[in-house]
C-alpha cells in the first residue's frame, strides 16, 4: 500500500459529509434535500469503517482462523450496520412527510413551503 | 430504601420496555380500540412508567444502580456490554419525562385529534426513546436511543398533515435534528479512534488530563450536535418552527423535556469526559460556552416578545431558557449543575402549564393568534389565572421554582467572578414573562389597544380538537398540576439539599467511574445549602415580574403613552433584523448550523490546547 493511503478513507468521509452538506443547503427539491441527507450519512459509515480497518487483517469470524490473526475491528461494523438501520428509518419517515406535503400542498421546492417565516 | 432482589433487577429496564410494549401493541390494535380504550391503555403505560421511575429514584438515592444488559459487566478496565447507569438525576429526569407524557395524555384524552390513533403509540414510543437517553451510560447507545427520540418527535410534529405548516416544521425539524446526529455519531467515532471505548466511563478514564486537537474536535462535534437538539445559538431555527405546529400535547413534551435533554447529555458527558480531559483550561471552556448560552437566552428572548403567535411565542421563551440553562451548565460545578437541574425542573412544568393553556386558547377559539385572540377569553377565569402564574414563573418570581434554580447559578458564578449572570437571569425572565403577560392582557382581559400583528400570526393553525366551545375539567387540571409542581417544589422539605446532593454526584468523575466499574457509590461530601444567598435571586425575580407587567402594559396601552414610553411597543416591531433570518427554508438553517460547528470546532481546537 502507497504511504498515505490510510487516509484516503477519511478524506473520502470529509468529502461525502461536504457534498451531502452542500446538496442540502443549495436543494431546491425536498427529495433531493432528503437524498443528500442519506449521502451526508454515507460519510459516517466510511468513518466508522475506516477506523476500524487494520492493515492485512481479515474478516473478524473466528470459525475459521487462529484467534491470534489480526482482524478488522467488528465492533464498529456493528455500529454502522445498526447506523443504517436507524438511517433507513429516518429517511422513510422524511420521504413520508414529502409526499404528503406534495399531495396537501403540491410543492416540492422548499422555498414554496415555508408559510412559517419571522 | 431497599426492595427484594428479583424486584429491584427487573425494574432498570421497565421505563423501557413497557412503553415500548404497549406501543408496538396500540400500533397493532389501532384500527380495532376506541379512541378513549386507547387512552385509557398509553395513560396506564404512562402510569406504571411513573411509579417505575419513582421506585428507581428512590432506590438510587443511597447506591447509583448500574445495570448491565445481558450480564456482560466489565473486565479489569474494558468494558463488554451495555449500561444504565441509574442515579437520582438520570432517574429523576425519566421521571419527570413520564409524569409529563402522562399530563399530556391526559390533557388530550379522548379529545385532541389524534391523526386517526396514531398519537397514543408515538407518545409511547417518544417516552421510551426519552428515558433510555437520560438512563444510558454508553456512547454510542446514547445516539441511538437520540434518534428513536428524534424520529418519534419528527412523526408528532408532522402529526397533522392537513396543511403546509406543520409538514414545513416536521421536515425542518427532521433535517436539522439529523445533521445533528451525525456530529454527534462523527464525534463518538473519533473517541473510538482515540479510546477504543464506547462506555462514557472507560472512556472518562482514558481521556483524563489528555486533550489532543482530535479529542478536542470529537468534543466540538458532539457538542454542536447536542446543542442542536437543545436549540442553542446558531442551532436553534428548527424548534420555533416545529413547536408552533405540533399538536399541543406534543408541545408539552418537546419544550418541557426533550429539548433540556440535548443540554443534559452535554453536561453528563463534559462531567465525565470533557471537563477532566481539558483539566486547567476549563475555565476557558467556561468563556466559550457562556458566549454560546447568553446569546441564546437574549435572542430567545428578544424574539420571544417580537412574536404574536401565541405557541411560537412559547417557543422562543424555550430558546431563550434553554440559554439559561446552558449558562448554568457553562459555569461548572457541583453548585452550578444543582442550579442546572433545578432550573430544568421548574422550567419544564411552568412552560407545560403555558402550553397546555395554550392549547385550551386554541380548542375554544380556534387560533393561537394574538391578534384574533385580543378580548375574546374575558370570561376565562382558571385559565387566565394559570397563564399569569406561568408567566411569574418564567419571570422567577418568588416561590417558584425557577427562583432557586436562578439563586444557585448566581451564587456559583459569584464564585467564579461572573456576578453579571444574574442580570442575563434577570433580562430573560423579564423580556419572555413580558410577552406572557401582554398575551394575557390582550386576551384574558382585552384591555388596550388591539395586537400588532406580523406574517407567523396569520398562518393558520387548524385546530386539534372537534368544534366545542367549552372546556372540560381535565383540560384545566392538567396545566394546574403544573403550576402546583412548580410552586410545590420550593415547599418540598430538603429540596435544595436533595438537589445538591444529586449534582454533585452527577458532577464527581470519580463517584461515576467508581459506580460503574465496581459498582459502589463513594461518599461524596454534601455540600451544605445552608449559605446559599437566596434573597437576591428572589428580589431579581420580583423586579422581573413588576418590570414585565409594565413592559407588557407599556405594549398594550402604547396607543395611549407618548412617544418615547412605548418601550413595549418598540420591542415588537422594529427587530425585522432579527427575524429576516428566521427564514423557514431549511438550506439557510443548514448553513447556519455549518457555521456554528466552524466556530465551535474553531474555539475548542485553538482554544483549548
Amino acid at each position: 500500500m502507497p504511504p498515505h493511503m490510510e487516509l484516503l478513507p477519511y478524506i473520502v468521509a470529509g468529502w461525502l459529509f461536504f457534498c451531502g452538506l452542500y446538496g442540502i443547503v443549495t436543494s431546491r427539491h425536498l427529495v433531493h434535500c432528503v437524498i443528500c441527507l442519506a449521502v451526508l450519512q454515507t460519510s459516517t459509515y466510511v468513518l466508522l469503517l475506516g477506523i476500524g480497518y487494520r492493515l492485512g487483517g481479515s474478516a473478524p469470524v473466528f470459525a475459521d482462523i487462529s484467534p491470534g490473526k489480526v482482524v478488522v475491528d467488528p465492533v464498529v461494523q456493528a455500529l454502522m450496520l445498526t447506523d443504517v438501520v436507524v438511517e433507513a428509518v429516518v429517511v422513510a419517515l422524511m420521504l413520508a412527510l414529502v409526499v404528503k406535503a406534495y399531495e396537501k400542498s403540491g410543492c416540492i421546492d422548499p422555498k414554496d413551503l415555508s408559510t412559517l417565516r419571522g | 430504601m431497599t426492595l427484594p432482589p428479583h424486584i429491584a433487577d427487573a425494574l432498570p429496564a421497565l421505563p423501557i420496555a413497557l412503553p415500548l410494549l404497549t406501543a408496538a401493541l396500540l400500533a397493532a390494535l389501532r384500527s380495532h380500540l376506541s379512541r378513549a380504550l386507547m387512552d385509557g391503555l398509553a395513560m396506564l403505560a404512562a402510569a406504571c412508567s411513573v411509579a417505575d421511575c419513582a421506585l428507581l429514584m428512590m432506590s438510587s438515592h443511597e447506591h447509583t444502580i448500574v445495570y448491565w444488559f445481558g450480564n456482560w459487566g466489565p473486565r479489569g478496565s474494558t468494558v463488554l456490554g451495555i449500561t444504565f447507569v441509574i442515579d437520582p438525576v438520570s432517574a429523576g429526569l425519566t421521571l419527570l419525562c413520564s409524569v409529563l407524557t402522562l399530563l399530556a395524555l391526559f390533557f388530550s384524552w379522548n379529545h385532541t385529534d389524534s391523526g386517526g390513533n396514531h398519537l397514543q403509540p408515538l407518545m409511547l414510543v417518544f417516552l421510551a426513546g426519552m428515558s433510555g437517553f437520560s438512563l444510558t451510560g454508553d456512547l454510542f447507545n446514547m445516539f441511538v436511543w437520540f434518534e428513536l427520540m428524534s424520529t418519534a418527535a419528527f412523526a408528532l410534529t408532522g402529526l397533522k398533515t392537513g396543511e403546509p405548516a406543520p409538514l414545513q416544521g416536521a421536515f425542518n425539524f427532521a433535517v436539522t435534528n439529523t445533521v445533528g446526529a451525525f456530529m454527534v455519531l462523527t464525534g463518538i467515532a473519533f473517541l473510538y479512534a482515540v479510546t477504543g471505548a464506547l462506555n462514557i466511563a472507560q472512556i472518562g478514564l482514558a481521556l483524563t488530563h489528555r486533550h489532543d486537537p482530535l479529542v478536542l474536535f470529537a468534543c466540538a462535534l458532539i457538542t454542536c450536535g447536542f446543542f442542536t437538539k437543545a436549540a442553542v445559538v446558531p442551532f436553534h431555527f428548527w424548534l420555533a418552527d416545529a413547536h408552533a405546529v405540533s399538536p399541543t400535547p406534543v408541545c408539552v413534551l418537546f419544550s418541557g423535556v426533550m429539548v433540556e435533554l440535548g443540554l443534559y447529555a452535554v453536561q453528563r458527558l463534559y462531567a465525565v469526559i470533557f471537563i477532566p480531559a481539558v483539566d486547567e483550561n476549563a475555565a476557558v471552556l467556561r468563556h466559550i460556552l457562556i458566549v454560546f448560552g447568553v446569546l441564546t437566552a437574549m435572542l430567545g428572548a428578544l424574539m420571544c416578545y417580537a412574536e404574536h403567535h401565541v405557541k411560537r411565542l412559547l417557543a422562543f421563551s424555550t430558546i431563550s431558557h434553554a440559554g439559561l440553562m446552558l449558562v448554568a451548565l457553562s459555569i461548572q460545578g457541583p453548585l452550578a449543575t444543582a442550579g442546572f437541574l433545578t432550573y430544568l425542573l421548574s422550567h419544564a412544568f411552568v412552560k407545560a402549564a403555558l402550553f397546555f393553556v395554550s392549547g385550551i386558547l386554541l380548542h375554544l377559539y380556534r387560533t393561537a393568534s394574538e391578534p384574533v385572540l385580543f378580548g375574546k377569553a374575558r370570561n376565562q377565569f382558571i385559565p387566565a389565572a394559570l397563564w399569569f402564574l406561568g408567566g411569574l414563573g418564567l419571570a422567577g418570581f418568588p416561590w417558584f421554582a425557577t427562583m432557586l434554580g436562578d439563586a444557585m447559578t448566581s451564587n456559583a458564578a459569584e464564585a467564579v467572578d461572573m456576578r453579571w449572570v444574574s442580570y442575563v437571569f434577570l433580562a430573560s425572565g423579564l423580556l419572555t414573562a413580558g410577552a406572557v403577560f401582554r398575551v394575557g392582557l390582550h386576551t384574558f382581559l382585552g384591555w388596550g389597544s388591539e395586537p400588532i400583528s406580523d406574517s407567523a400570526a396569520k398562518v393558520d393553525e387548524e385546530p386539534d380538537s372537534p368544534e366545542n366551545a367549552r372546556t372540560r375539567w381535565f383540560q384545566l387540571a392538567a396545566p394546574a398540576l403544573c403550576v402546583a409542581a412548580a410552586i410545590g417544589l420550593t415547599l418540598m422539605p430538603h429540596f435544595r439539599e436533595e438537589m445538591l446532593s444529586a449534582a454533585n454526584r452527577m458532577w464527581v468523575q470519580s463517584g461515576y467511574l467508581s459506580a460503574v466499574y465496581r459498582n459502589t457509590t463513594i461518599p461524596l461530601p454534601t455540600p451544605h445549602s445552608g449559605d446559599l444567598e437566596v434573597k437576591s435571586a428572589a428580589t431579581h425575580g420580583a423586579i422581573a415580574s413588576l418590570l414585565a407587567l409594565l413592559l407588557a402594559l407599556t405594549s398594550v396601552f402604547r396607543g395611549r403613552l407618548a412617544r418615547w414610553l412605548r418601550a413595549g411597543a418598540f420591542l415588537e416591531g422594529p427587530l425585522y433584523f432579527l427575524r429576516a433570518v428566521q427564514t423557514g427554508q431549511i438550506g439557510d438553517y443548514v448553513t447556519w448550523m455549518t457555521i456554528g460547528v466552524a466556530v465551535m470546532g474553531a474555539a475548542f481546537v485553538f482554544l483549548l490546547r
